[in-house]
């Protein structure tokens, strides 16, 4: 059975890079997402804007794997934001108590300008 | 005082990552014919996806092959009911809140933190013989 989900990566700047996924992350899905984040940290990109703007599902295993990229990135003195819009999987964030672990902003073109400062 | 038989649906899936997405898709089908709004059938949608998902990630390979998912449509309410043949887990301790108690060095009782939330009840029974049930309820016109 295939998954929904496609993920994108564009890098904005020396360490800083988008990863856009389009569609369902869920339990079956969330591991792509972890690799394709642990394989830009190897990278060396220290900043992942994570773009869940085209996200149409998303449940706590995601969630999950975006806190276990976040203690990464923490590690190595960098973070993820989150940019997303979709009320529904805003309100994840605000449910589980996320919204305090994670910068979060409505797009991707906000995310870069509290990336960068 | 007359009382009526729940409707009620089932569906098996294997307990694998990809077939969640299959109960959720069951789960959104029951919830729509009901008077819900989008939001609440997408809520159920969540809730039965989170406790497939749990079944999933934290049930030993060996003691369970599939998930059932059962819907009872009563008048006053939806219940759904999730049973694993997992030996259980502690549902408190799992579900701590977001606010000070999640143990962000292991975030996988997030699942329980949102049924409890987007649910209106849900408890979770474990039995060693049985295995596990997270019951979920969602009322009707409330």
């Amino acid at each position: 059975m295939s998954t929904p989900l496609k993920i994108a990566s564009r890098t904005e700047g020396e360490n800083t890079a988008v990863l856009s996924l389009i569609g369902d992350v869920d339990v079956a899905t969330a591991g792509r997402v972890r690799d394709s984040g642990l394989k830009l940290v190897k990278e060396g990109i220290r900043h992942l804007i994570v773009d869940l703007t085209p996200t149409e599902f998303m449940d706590s295993t995601g969630l999950g794997t975006l806190v276990g990229l976040h203690k990464r990135l923490r590690e190595l003195e960098g973070e993820v934001t989150i940019a997303v819009l979709q009320p529904r999987v805003k309100r994840l964030f605000e449910i589980t108590g996320l919204t305090q672990v994670f910068r979060i902003c409505d797009d991707v073109a906000a995310a870069l300008k509290e990336v960068r400062g | 005082m007359k009382t009526t038989t729940p409707d009620q649906v089932e569906i098996r899936i294997p307990r694998r990552a990809e077939f969640v997405r299959v109960a959720r898709m069951a789960a959104c089908a029951v919830a729509s014919q009901l008077d819900f709004t989008f939001d609440v059938v997408k809520d159920v949608e969540l809730a039965v996806g989170e406790a497939c998902a749990n079944a999933v990630e934290h049930v030993p390979e060996e003691s369970c092959n599939e998930i059932l998912v059962k819907f009872s449509i009563d008048p006053t309410q939806l219940t759904v009911e999730v049973f694993d043949r997992g030996q259980g887990f502690d549902p408190d301790a799992a579900a701590a809140t977001g606010d000070g108690g999640l143990d962000w060095d292991d975030p996988g009782g997030l699942g329980l933190v949102v049924i409890r939330e987007v649910m209106d009840d849900m408890v979770v029974e474990c039995d060693e013989a049985a295995g596990t049930c997270v019951r979920m309820v969602k009322y009707r016109s409330r």
